[in-house]
């Protein structure tokens, strides 16, 4: 081996020797920094021992270079690892004060209204059994509301809802079955339909608001009997409310279905037994029933109004009403707490 | 309705308990509320007999009894009745026993003398208004029996919510007659034994030849018979009958009214007893006040008020006058006192729609009219009749003269409808047989005519208004059998794959619009739709256009909202007061305005709300404070318009000054340019600061920020636009940044409309970045600030270089100072 390859393969091991002794001084990424210039740099130490390179015959330069790119990446290892060193010491030091139970910069939250969000889990379980959601007028005419409804003028059923008028022919509508007939009168049977939306009475006490919230049901079609009503509720509460949801049907009346029925459930709150160890259940008043809807067969006298062949199709009804499962569901006492849109209130169903 | 069960099993041999039939009644489709005891509040009143008497030694007044209530000591009673006398037997409150006026008996001493216990009055007891002096009960009851059981007062009541088709529930026998049907128990009428006598003279009188009844119109009054009584003594009624009245909440009268009204409750049919000396003539005649009444029609009915008629209301008259609101109420004029012998006993059926007006026009609804309305049982009225002039023979002492005057110009007539078992079984999902729907049908009082087994001719009972169609007869089967049983079967719904998806729907693009607005930090409201005149009047919104609700619960819910400021500003008043002092509010709902084209007469439009008041962000570290203000309320819409895709470059919203707006200042006009072939912008809303004077009476001390939008506008234009993917870029962007200084009252806006106006080539997007207003006039508003805006120049194909960008950005820095009065 000749001398100048010799020397210039120690000069390199000194200095991998010399940055090793060297790095532990570099007590920061800028002193890192200067060491890497001094022994990396274009005019750094390793360039400076590569001058030899040139003085080197053929049969000696593949060796002096092999050496020199191997001495290039240990100082390159030894002096990156020193700046990881620093980093972690650094990231630790900005750690130190590092306090994860101050509160986060929280945007501000919003809510939907209990009424709102009892409106869109119903029509979602109703959607989800096939039916499609229409909307019409709140303001109506009394065809719409009543007479269409197989309630003439003058008939003792309009007494059930005491009504606020606009006019002799014009009302608030009162129930959501406007809807039935709007729907009827624009469409071809089967008909299957869900109406959400406002309504209003000339009511008001602790248990009545004279705005309250409806969503009618309305399907028709060849051959729907009141087995199929009875299997869309049952599969319909049991959705809202609990897999375990008993299904009552009791003998009602309305004008615009016939036959009638309420609908009761059994009650949430304590399972249907009427009382909870041993003291009587609030929600059901003992009776461990709930009175949730009403419902029935439409009645011929509609179809007849909206053009429909009662011989020809039949159909099922429901009604229900919205603050009545917000209530349930929510366990809010006071009707009236739904339309003071206190935010105390509100940022509880958020 | 309040039916006593003890009155109910005179009717139908019911020996179960009242909770069982409460339970039946309402599965039958007769909802029981209640479960009641009529005398609970003198349940605990016991007989006691008065052993001995004797006057108080200190006061001449009170009497000091040595009372027996079937305890091993007499107790002493200091009473102060001047009736009570030994030997008496009399209801005493022992002490410790709560009266129905609330009073507490408490052991006393009465001038010197102890007392434990009340010698009671009919009045303390609430069983009449008698308080002269105590109540003395018959001899032969026994000393500490129960009061309730002594005078065998009614303890089980229940209360039945009728509904309107039911009419022939609205009595005893209508109930019982469900009872029966329910538990398969045979009905009984009560037995008739009236004794008709002859004319108190000589001669013979048939009361059908002495009265004479003229119907006007037979659709009117189908049927009006009358009795006529004689020798009659009005007084009070017998204990059975005053208490079986106090048992269902009607007040006792005398003995000729409470008779009429036990009738009603009993059987259904409303009665009316005339003083028949008061009548003139013996003519009755049921006709409307017109034509025979002509100018300014009256009369005043037995309770003293002038009512005023109308042509069409349904009159009772004599040979001269009007003396009775026919099937609402009798007249003063020929009403019975106490002083009335001679009774004209009406029993008569009425049109229901016509009774129905004018109790509703004269708001005069009485047990009578209720009925009337409803449907009475034609065929049955005789037996009304026959019954209660027994009845009024018995407890007045009158004489019921032979005969009935009567006109019935229109008879009951069966109608029939047809019955087809296989369509009952598919409607009700049940499958009943024929014997069933048969047994049923008759016991409901049809008849069946079954010759064609697959169509039944049923005739319908008089009772049963309600059963007009085939249907109603389906109802019943069904109603009987039990709707409860019928089973539960999932439809299959046939529906067109066509129809329309729930986000297409009004309703599906709200409650996005909704979850939008909860995303963006915003509590839902609901209102009321109606507000007050006064609430629209505050805002200064016009007169015109405003729903007025012709029959408001109250003054302040008496229009319908025109704009969906004012429940939100309400909620502001409420909040406000309840300490909640930053609000972020949205509401979602219609608002109103009157439209002569609109088949119901209004235009509803849907708005969507928003309001921000007080603080901008939590009052908590580590949020800045500030109040809210224009930006973020602005923030809110414009962050709308890029939720809806309606913030692209070439629907970018022009955000213009409305001076004078009624309620909002500053009011700033949403507008959206024009769709294709139309200049006029779209005007989405508005957003604005409630007029300080405005908020103050929401006490609202610092601004309140609202933005009023349309909804139904938001929803059409949404509907439109549908996102188209650009290619990334490729090559890097050139920043250039430029300060305009300019006046202070130039819009920003306007600034960035003169730079794109300029169409610097490259220019792919313009921001402000930064607003500075450094010099300010003497009042302290500025006169000038620095607008710095960033524009982003890019070539879609290559890197730009210095060069071109500086001529493009060159244009803009020269140009701008030649259209607006700007510096750069």
């Amino acid at each position: 081996m000749n001398e100048t390859l010799k020397s210039f393969l120690e000069g390199l091991d000194g200095l991998t020797l010399e940055c090793e002794a060297r790095r532990g001084q570099a007590c920061s990424l800028k002193d890192v920094e200067a060491l890497r210039v001094e022994f990396l740099g274009r005019k750094g130490k390793l360039a400076g021992a590569m001058v030899l390179l040139a003085q080197m015959g053929p049969e000696d330069k593949p060796a002096a270079g092999r050496k020199a790119n191997e001495i290039k990446a240990a100082l390159t290892a030894l002096l990156e690892s020193r700046q990881a060193e620093l980093e972690a010491a650094s990231t630790k030091d900005d750690l130190a004060g590092f306090d994860p139970s101050l509160p986060g910069r929280r945007p501000a939250a919003g809510s939907l209204h209990p009424i709102t969000l009892a409106m869109q889990e119903i029509c979602e379980v109703l959607t989800g059994l096939g039916f499609e959601v229409v909307a019409g007028p709140e303001v109506e005419n009394d065809w719409n509301n009543f007479e269409a409804l197989n309630m003439p003028p003058d008939h003792p059923a309009r007494d059930m809802q005491d009504t606020l008028y606009i006019s002799d022919n014009i009302v608030l509508r009162t129930h959501t079955s406007p809807l039935q007939v709007r729907t009827m009168m624009s469409r071809k049977p089967p008909v299957a339909v869900i109406a959400p939306g406002k309504v209003y009475r000339r009511d008001s006490d602790i248990t009545h608001t004279p705005m309250f919230h409806q969503i009618e049901g309305l399907l028709v079609d060849k051959g729907v009997s009141m087995a199929d009503l009875r299997g869309t509720l049952t599969a319909f509460v049991r959705q809202l409310f609990s897999a375990d949801t008993k299904v009552r049907f009791r003998p009602s009346f309305f004008p615009f279905t016939e036959p009638s029925a309420e609908v009761d459930i059994s009650c949430m709150l304590c399972g249907g037994a009427g009382h909870i160890k041993g003291e009587p259940c609030r929600v059901c008043k003992k009776t461990g029933w709930v009175e949730i809807l009403g419902c029935g067969m439409v009645d011929p006298n509609v179809f007849r109004s909206v053009g429909y062949d009662p011989e020809a199709v039949t159909g099922f009804a429901f009604g229900l009403g919205v603050e009545r499962v917000a209530m349930l569901k929510y366990g809010i006492g006071d009707l009236r707490m739904f339309f003071e849109n206190d935010v105390r209130f509100l940022e509880q169903f958020s | 309705m309040f039916i006593s069960l003890q009155w109910l099993r005179e009717f139908v041999p019911y020996t179960g308990s009242v909770k069982d039939l409460a339970d039946r009644l309402t599965m039958q489709g007769l909802e029981v509320e209640a479960i009641l005891d009529p005398f609970e509040s003198i349940a605990k009143i016991v007989v006691g007999h008065v052993v001995d008497c004797a006057r108080h030694p200190e006061a001449e007044k009170l009497s000091v009894c040595s009372v027996d209530v079937g305890a091993a000591e007499l107790l002493p009673i200091v009473c102060g009745a001047p009736n009570v006398a030994t030997g008496q037997k009399v209801p005493v409150a022992l002490l410790g026993t709560t009266m129905p006026g609330g009073m507490e008996i408490k052991k006393a001493k009465l001038r010197g003398v102890v007392s434990c216990g009340m010698i009671c009055s009919e009045r303390e007891l609430g069983l009449s208004e008698e308080h002269a002096g105590i109540m003395v009960l018959p001899a032969g009851l026994r000393p500490g029996q129960l009061l309730t059981e002594a005078l065998g007062l009614e303890r089980e009541v229940i209360e039945v919510s009728i509904t309107p088709n039911r009419a022939d529930c609205l009595s005893v026998l209508g109930i019982a007659r469900e009872a029966a049907l329910g538990f398969g128990l045979p009905l009984t009428m009560p037995a008739l034994n009236l004794v008709e006598d002859a004319a108190a003279g000589d001669a013979p009188v048939d009361v059908a030849g002495l009265v004479r009844i003229d119907i006007a119109d037979p659709e009117l009054c189908p049927v009006y018979r009358a009795r006529v009584l004689t020798g009659a003594k009005i007084g009070k009624s017998p204990d059975w009958l005053r208490y079986r009245l106090l048992a269902i909440g009607q007040r006792p009268i005398s003995n000729i009214v409470d008779v009429t009204n036990y009738i009603l409750m009993e059987l259904g049919q409303p009665l009316h007893a005339f003083d028949r000396s008061l009548l003139k003539g013996d003519v009755i005649r049921v006709a409307p006040a017109q034509p025979y009444l002509m100018d300014a029609p009256s009369i005043t009915t037995l309770d003293g008020q002038e009512r005023k008629l109308l042509g069409s209301d349904l009159l009772i008259w004599d040979a001269e006058r009007p003396v009775a609101l026919a099937g609402v109420m009798g007249g003063a004029n020929s009403s019975i006192s106490d002083a009335s012998t001679e009774v004209l006993l009406e029993c008569a059926i009425f049109r229901p729609g016509t009774i129905r007006k004018t109790a509703r026009r004269l708001a005069l609804p009485s047990e009578a009219s209720y009925r009337f309305e409803r449907g009475v049982d034609q065929v049955g009225s005789l037996f009304a009749l026959e019954r209660a002039a027994q009845l009024m023979a018995e407890v007045s002492g009158a004489k019921v003269l032979t005969g009935i005057a009567m006109s019935e110009p229109k008879p009951w007539a069966d109608r029939s409808h047809i019955f087809r078992l296989e369509r009952c079984n598919a409607l009700l999902g049940l499958t009943l047989t024929a014997d069933f729907c048969r047994t049923t049908l008759i016991g409901l009082g049809c008849g069946v005519d079954d010759t064609d087994p697959a169509c039944w001719q049923v005739s319908s009972p008089s009772h049963r208004l309600d059963l007009e169609r085939e249907v109603d007869l389906f109802e019943e089967c069904g109603r009987v059998h039990g709707l409860d049983r019928i089973p539960a079967v999932l439809p299959k719904i046939s529906k067109s794959l066509e129809s329309v998806q729930m986000s297409d729907t009004e309703f599906g693009f709200l409650q996005g619009l909704k979850a939008w607005a909860v995303g963006a930090g915003l509590r839902e409201a609901i209102n009321y739709s109606f507000v007050g005149t006064e609430d629209l009047d505050r805002l200064n919104l016009p007169a015109s256009g405003r729903i007025q609700i012709a029959n408001p619960l109250s003054e302040d819910q008496n229009v319908l909202r025109t704009e969906i400021a004012p429940g939100l500003l309400n909620n502001v008043r409420h909040n406000l007061s309840q300490g909640n002092a930053s609000l972020r509010l949205f509401e979602v709902a219609k608002a109103f305005v009157a439209d002569t084209t609109s088949d119901t007469s209004a235009r509803e439009n849907s708005r969507l709300g928003l309001l921000v008041h007080g603080a901008r962000h939590s009052q908590e570290w580590p949020w800045e404070q500030g109040e809210a203000d224009y930006l973020d309320v602005k923030g809110l819409v414009e962050n709308l318009l890029t939720h809806y895709r309606l913030a692209s470059q070439k629907t970018v919203a022009a955000y213009v000054l409305e001076p004078g707006h009624p309620y909002l200042e500053p009011c700033v006009r949403v507008e959206l340019p024009g769709t294709a072939g139309k200049d006029e912008p779209t005007l989405i809303g508005r957003i604005g600061r409630v007029q300080p004077k405005i908020a103050d009476a929401y006490h609202a001390r610092k601004d309140v920020w609202l933005a009023d939008l349309d909804a139904d506008l938001l929803r059409s234009l949404s509907r439109a636009t549908t996102p188209v993917f650009r290619s990334l870029p490729k090559f890097p962007p050139v920043r250039r940044d430029v300060t305009v200084i300019c006046p202070a009252t130039l819009k920003s806006q306007d600034v960035e409309a003169a730079i794109r106006d300029i169409r610097p080539k490259l220019l792919e997007s313009l921001a402000l970045v930064a607003v500075y207003a450094p010099d300010a006039n003497d009042s302290g508003t500025p006169t000038e600030r620095n607008l710095t805006f960033r524009l982003t120049y890019r070539h879609a194909e290559r890197t730009l270089v210095d060069k071109e960008v500086d001529k493009e950005h060159g244009k803009v820095l020269s140009g701008l100072p030649q259209k607006l009065p700007v510096r750069i």
